[in-house]
Order: C-alpha cells, then sequence, then structure tokens
C-alpha cells in the first residue's frame, strides 16, 4: 500500500526512508502474519472451523477509494522516539553484518577519523540524541573503520562520510621539514612570550645566537644548558653547528624558545630521535603564559591587604 | 640637737653646719649622686643634666648593654686584603707528576700545544712582585701554578724570540670577549720576557691610576700642566726592583740632569736606583724617568764594559680606563684631568703610539677588559678601525648597509682626539690588534685533563664532555670553560 500510495504521500514522510533495500514494506509484514495466523488456525480447524476459507480471487475488489487510504510512514521507526537515529543505526548494523568477513587492519593502524560529536549530529538529523545512544553508532563506525582500507566497498565509503566531521583535523598535517641546499635544517620553538627560529647544520658544535656566542646572550649556565638541551640530551652537541634568531621575552623564555627550535630542526635531520627528544621534554610546547590581572586583585590572585574600616 | 636624717641619701647629717647643701663644685661632681651605684666618673661624663637624672631611676628591667657586637670587627684594611689577595698554591689538590716547568725551549715548541706547564718557581716570585696575578683567577685550586700552552702562547714565544734577536720593538693591544684569557696572556707574555732576562714593568690595573685613590701633584715645569701620582710611581719602582735581578748588573750609564733631586753616585745600578725612588716618593717620579731613560739607552750609546740593555716589555691591563678623558683627580681650576695627563700613564701612551722608541727592542702590550669597563666609543673605534684593517689585508670584507661595521664612526658621538691620536697618529699606524678566541678543542681537552689530574674536574674527559663543555663556553672561551667546569660544579 505504501508503494502504492507514494504518490499522494507528503513529501516529508518519503523523506523518512532513505534506506528502502533493507525495509519491508508494512503490507507484505502484514499478509505474511494474516496468512500466519491463517496457517495456524487451520491447523487447529479440524477442531474448530468457524468458516470457510475465503477465496479473494473469486471477491470481486473494487476500485479502491483514494479517501479510504491511510498514510504509512515510509521509515518503520517512524513512531520511536528518535526515528532518523534509529533508521541510521539499522542501517550501520546491517552493513556491518554485510561485510564483517572483510579482513581488518591492526587497532592501531586504522586510518585516524574524527567522527562527528554528538552534538554535530544531533544538528544533522535534528533529533535530540543522547550522548550514551550515540556511543552505540561510534562503536559500529571503528568497527567499520578497521576494515582494510583498500576492500572498503563504496557503499560502505558513502556510508562512512555521513558521520565524518566536515573539516578533517587529521588531515592538517605539518609539512615535513627538508634539509636545503646549504645543508640546513629549520625549526621554530616558542615558549612564555619568546620565539626563536633555530638553524642546524652539520659541524662541530658552534653557536651563534643573533649574532653573538651564546656566553654573550646568556650570561647563566643554567640557559646556555637549556638552550642547547635537545642537543645534549642526544648528545649531539658537537654533530651540529647551531644559528638561531630569537626576539621577545626574558632569558628564560628565550632559552626554552631555542630549545624546542633546535629539537624541531634535529628531528628534520634524525627523525628517528623523536622518542629521546620527547624523553628530554623537548617536544611538547609549555602552553603556560603570564596570567593576567583580574580587578579586584593587586595582581593576578593577590588580592589587596584587609584592612580594618 | 635632732638627729634629722637626711631623706635624700639615708645618711644621718651629724652636722647640718657641714657643706652639704653649700657644696664646692668639686665635691658637688664626687658626690652628686650617693645612692646611685654608677660610678662618679660615669655621671661627671653625662653633662646633660636629664640624663644625669635619669641615671638615678631605679630600673629593674635589665639594661641592654650598648656595644652588643659579639664578631670581632675586621682591621681596617682587611677586608681589602682579603678581596685582593692571591692565593697560588692549593694542598688539597693533587700534584701532577711529570708536570713540565715552562722553559725557553719548550714554549715555543708545537708539541707543546694543549699542554699545561708549571711556572718555575722564581719565575712566580716575579710574576707575584709585578701583580701579574688576579685574585679572580683559579690558581687558588690547583696545587702549583700552572698554564696552559695554547697556540697564541707559541706564537708570542716566537715574536718574543724574533724581538729580541732583530731588536725590533713591537706595540700589540689584546682585545676579546671577557674570560678569553687576555690577561693570562699578557701574563704568559712576562713569564716569558722573565724567563728570556727582558726587563718588565707592569701597571697591573690601569683603573688604580684614575680613581683617585693614589695621591697627585702637578709636575712643576710641565707644559701643558702634567700630573705625577708620586706614591704610585714609588710603588712601581719597588716592583720594578723586586721583579727584574738583571738590574742588579745594569748600571747608571748617563748622568742624571742636573735638577735631580738627590746627590747619586756615578756608577750606581740601576736596581739600587729604582730601590731609592721606591723608599722615597718623593723622589719617585724623577727616579723613574731616569730609569726609564737608561733602559731605553740604544745599546750602541753604551761603553763597550758596560751591560747591554735588555729588550723592555712594558704591558698595561684594562686599558680602557686608562684612556678615559675625565678622571676622578681634579686639576686647580676643579676641571677633571685626563687619563693622558698623568704622568705614568702618559709613559705607556707614548710607547704605545711609537713617539717614544725602544732602541733595543721590546713589546708594549695592553690588555683591554671586558668585565665592567667604562665606555670609551674613541677606544672602541680606534681598535676596529684597527682590526678591520687587519682583516680587509687578508680578505675583503663585502659592505653592508644595514650593518655598518664598528670601525665606522657614529656621528651621534664626540670621539677623543687625544685617544684617537694614539692608534692613528704619525706613529699610531702599526699598533697591532689582536683578538684572542676562544681555545681549539685540543687545548681544551688538554686544560680539561689537567683539571681532571688535579681532581677538580671529576668527569672523564671524553670528545663528548670537551665538545659539551666547549660549546657551552662559547667555542672555548676560557673563563667560561672554568666556570663552566671547576667553579659552578653542583
Amino acid at each position: 500500500m505504501a508503494t502504492k500510495l507514494s504518490g499522494a504521500l507528503p513529501y516529508r514522510l518519503l523523506k523518512r526512508c532513505p534506506h528502502c533495500d533493507s525495509h519491508v514494506p508494512r503490507r507484505s509484514q502484514i499478509s505474511l502474519s494474516r496468512q500466519r495466523r491463517q496457517k495456524l488456525s487451520t491447523s487447529q480447524g479440524k477442531l474448530a472451523v468457524a468458516a470457510p476459507e475465503i477465496d479473494l480471487s473469486t471477491i470481486e475488489l473494487k476500485p479502491p477509494n483514494p479517501t479510504h487510504a491511510r498514510i504509512v510512514p515510509a521509515s518503520p521507526s517512524y513512531f520511536t522516539g528518535r526515528p532518523l537515529y534509529i533508521d541510521n543505526l539499522l542501517s550501520l548494523q546491517s552493513l556491518l553484518r554485510k561485510y564483517q568477513t572483510l579482513p581488518t587492519v591492526e587497532p592501531g593502524l586504522a586510518p585516524r577519523v574524527a567522527w562527528k560529536t554528538v552534538s554535530q549530529y544531533r544538528l544533522v538529523v535534528g533529533e535530540p540524541v543522547r550522548p550514551s545512544k550515540y556511543t552505540f553508532v561510534l562503536r559500529i563506525l571503528k568497527r567499520l573503520n578497521q576494515i582494510h582500507p583498500e576492500l572498503v566497498p563504496p557503499e560502505l565509503q558513502d556510508e562512512l562520510q555521513i558521520y565524518k566531521r566536515d573539516v578533517d583535523p587529521f588531515a592538517n598535517r605539518p609539512t615535513p621539514g627538508v634539509i636545503d641546499e646549504f645543508g640546513r635544517s629549520y625549526g621554530v620553538g616558542r615558549r612564555k612570550s619568546s620565539s626563536a627560529k633555530v638553524y642546524l647544520v652539520q659541524g662541530t658544535g658552534e653557536v651563534l645566537i643573533n649574532g653573538k656566542s651564546i656566553t654573550t646572550v646568556f650570561g647563566r649556565i643554567h640557559d646556555r644548558e637549556s638552550a642547547l638541551w635537545a642537543l645534549k640530551a642526544t648528545g649531539r652537541i658537537d654533530k651540529y653547528n647551531v644559528w638561531a634568531l630569537v626576539t621577545g621575552g626574558g632569558t628564560t623564555g628565550q632559552a626554552e624558545a631555542i630549545t624546542l627550535g633546535a629539537a624541531k630542526a634535529l628531528m628534520v635531520h634524525e627523525p628517528a630521535l623523536k622518542p629521546a627528544l620527547r624523553r628530554a621534554g623537548c617536544i611538547t610546547r609549555d602552553p603556560r603564559r603570564v596570567e593576567r590581572k583580574k580587578p579586584g586583585h593587586v595582581k593576578a590572585r593577590k588580592m589587596p591587604t584587609w584592612v580594618k574600616r | 640637737m635632732s638627729f634629722r636624717p637626711c631623706w635624700r641619701c639615708f645618711l644621718r647629717a651629724s652636722d647640718l653646719s657641714t657643706s652639704i647643701w653649700q657644696p664646692s663644685p668639686a665635691r658637688l661632681s664626687a658626690s652628686a649622686a650617693p645612692f646611685s651605684t654608677s660610678t662618679s666618673s660615669l655621671t661627671n661624663a653625662s653633662a646633660d643634666r636629664s640624663t644625669a637624672f635619669r641615671a638615678k631611676v631605679f630600673n629593674l628591667k635589665k639594661e641592654k648593654p650598648k656595644n652588643d657586637v659579639r664578631a670581632k670587627r675586621p682591621a681596617p684594611g682587611e677586608r681589602k686584603a682579603y678581596r685582593k689577595r692571591i692565593i697560588l698554591s692549593n694542598t688539597n689538590a693533587l700534584p701532577i707528576y711529570g708536570m713540565e716547568d715552562f722553559t725557553v725551549e719548550n714554549m715555543c715548541k708545537q708539541e707543546s700545544k694543549g699542554m699545561v706547564l708549571g711556572i718555575p718557581g722564581n719565575n712566580v716570585d716575579q710574576l707575584r712582585a709585578v701583580e701579574a696575578f688576579k685574585p679572580t683567577q683559579a690558581w687558588g685550586m690547583f696545587r702549583r701554578p700552572g698554564m696552559l700552552v695554547r697556540n697564541e702562547t707559541v706564537e708570542y714565544a716566537k715574536l718574543l724570540e724574533e724581538l729580541q734577536s732583530q731588536g725590533k720593538s713591537l706595540r700589540r693591544v689584546l682585545v676579546g670577549e671577557r674570560g678569553s684569557g687576555k690577561s693570562v696572556m699578557v701574563l704568559q707574555a712576562m713569564t716569558m720576557a722573565f724567563l728570556k732576562g727582558w726587563t718588565v714593568i707592569n701597571i697591573p690595573e690601569a683603573q688604580e691610576l684614575i680613581i683617585g685613590h693614589y695621591d697627585y701633584a702637578p709636575l712643576s715645569g710641565s707644559s701643558p700642566l702634567l700630573f705625577i701620582q708620586k706614591s704610585y710611581t714609588a710603588r712601581l719602582l719597588s716592583q720594578i726592583s723586586r721583579s727584574n735581578p738583571q738590574l742588579e748588573t745594569l748600571r747608571l750609564s748617563s748622568t742624571p740632569p742636573s735638577n735631580f733631586p738627590i746627590p747619586i753616585p756615578a756608577n750606581i745600578s740601576l736596581a739600587r736606583l729604582a730601590g731609592l725612588g721606591a723608599s722615597d716618593p718623593e723622589i719617585a717620579w724623577p727616579v723613574f724617568q731616569l730609569l726609564i731613560s737608561e733602559l731605553t739607552l740604544p745599546n750602541s750609546s753604551i761603553a763597550a764594559d758596560d751591560q747591554k740593555r735588555p729588550p723592555l716589555l712594558f704591558t698595561l691591563d684594562s686599558l680602557a680606563n686608562a684612556m678615559k678623558d675625565q678622571t676622578a683627580y681634579m686639576t686647580a681650576s676643579f676641571k677633571p684631568i685626563h687619563a693622558h695627563d698623568l704622568t705614568l700613564l702618559k709613559t705607556f701612551m707614548d710607547y704605545l703610539s711609537g713617539a717614544s722608541p725602544l732602541p733595543n727592542g721590546g713589546l708594549i702590550l695592553a690588555a683591554t677588559s671586558a668585565s665592567n669597563p667604562p665606555p670609551n666609543p674613541s677606544l672602541d673605534l680606534a681598535l676596529a678601525k684597527l682590526e678591520t684593517h687587519s682583516a680587509s689585508q687578508s680578505s675583503a670584507p663585502s659592505p653592508d648597509p644595514y650593518n655598518p661595521s664598528p670601525a665606522t664612526p657614529n656621528p651621534f658621538y664626540t670621539y677623543d682626539q687625544r685617544v684617537m691620536d694614539i692608534f692613528e697618529g704619525p706613529n699610531g699606524g702599526q699598533v697591532e690588534v689582536q683578538r684572542l678566541p676562544g681555545l681549539s678543542k685540543e687545548e681544551a681537552k688538554g686544560l680539561m685533563e689537567y683539571w681532571a689530574k688535579s681532581g677538580i674536574l671529576r668527569q672523564d674527559v671524553d670528545e663528548r664532555l670537551v665538545g659539551e663543555k666547549w660549546s657551552l663556553s662559547g667555542g672555548g672561551i676560557v673563563g667560561e670553560l672554568e666556570r663552566g667546569c671547576i667553579r659552578m660544579r653542583i
């Protein structure tokens, strides 16, 4: 009946069933159950038969009266609380059932995908989907994403695309550093309000910072050591020459900005040093800045002295 | 007659007619406060009446002792002596067996490079006499004083050899980063000169001469007016006589000027002459003048039986102080005196500029100081010009309009022509400027091994450590290397 009446159905309801392939029409379900009931009744009919079976072929059917038509929703989930969500979940489950035998990759090697967050998903479906319910979707998505990338069927690809974020943050990869024609690698480091551009070239351990020697720039030995810490921690201090330009901030910030820049530049020469550099604390940028002053406070946190009256 | 007690003093006045109530001033002072436990001398001392009264108040509280100084205060001059003392030995440091001494032979050998050689004992005394050791240097950490033979040391040894053999003279200014070893280079030059029998005169710190710590007086008959520093000159003469034993053999060969303040025997030894000046500051300046003129007499003009004059090494440390246009000394019209109007500094500057010749050869060596020097744009410009001049002879520098070289005069500065004339004057063109670079890694390794052998550096001296410390010390700046390895140990 749904197929017959589809021309008369409102657009909104028609749109409700985007995946009709897996969808069994309501009418056939009804008729099947009726037949089953009749079969049941016939099996028991030997004991008690109310009436002979109606032979429908002999009954002259009147042409249907459109005014008697009952609108049947396109989606079976129409009467659930969140029909689109249920549709999506069912569709994903059927896909998983269909492709669950496809070979998968190792857990860590699946392509990194940023799935839509629950709030982004809510905007798409327009339904108040709970986070706990969305995790069912996510669980299936993650399983489907494990399928070997070369074997993913186009149908599945299209389906997964719906759940991916519009902007893929993992696609935004830093351009890999290169060693230029003079053998220099380049890295930028920042700390507090300092910023350092560091060039590394294979050499004998000479250091020039803003065109001056390191002893002139950093009076404290501690600052010198932290500036060259990336090289010192990896035992490369006498293998490279450092040429850095550093601006902003004070001595500590400048020295530690050079650390980060030198570590990045060193990773261009020797990418395998990344774990060692991470252990030495030369990879992660320290995001701390000066805390702002607040109204009512003397400084960021300090309160004025309490005065009687 | 009733016995009426005196209620103030609880004494029984046996006789009222006694002079208690009509005391004489002398008596009053002796018994003004009969009940007080303080001695009468103390009451006398307090002339103020109110304090005298207060002394009588019965006080239950224990009075604070006024001079609550438990520690012994240092005697006058003790702190300065402590600050300036030179320690040349440390019995806790390990002795290094087989450490060679600095000799005339091994100081110019290429093989000695990177080795630490000990300073011979009598040379230590001489160097101590000329105040070549500085309190800031790390002599007191080692068993005995030793010096690293660096590339420049060998160059100096060869240079001194050449100057002596050819009778030539050279004027040189040492520049370099702070802690790059300029003062020690001067010390090494002095050691070599002592070993070779040269005469050495050293002004250990030019700042001492200009900050007004020594007495000064106008030099009569000088035009423009010059100023002498009698006691410093006497000190310098004492230093010369103690450190240069060869002066004993040198005899006065010229007659002293007619206005010489004291009569001196004709054949007096120069050591005796210097000793005379050292003992009496009043005659120190004329004696110094005579001594210098004697030392720089051409050997050709000396009688055959007299000893020939050895070459002269005249050194001065902290050159920027000697170039100040305003010293702490004032003229009679209360204008600051230019450093070059002080006779001792003028003498040195005349030699440095070449106005006074060194006929028997010698070396005039001035070291700049990078530790808190007074700003002196004239000196900076003059030295930069000479340095770029000598550099441009080897390779032509590319002109960079955005980064003007320090050898270009700054239009916003005023330059002192008297300073510029020393380096640019008629004779000044030949002053050499030598920039002391950092140590090479081999030299740094030799030095660090010496520290390790002395038990001060407790690490394995290998390529890695040397490379690391070399980089951290700005490319082998000795002072920084020392600071990073042996001073700032945790």
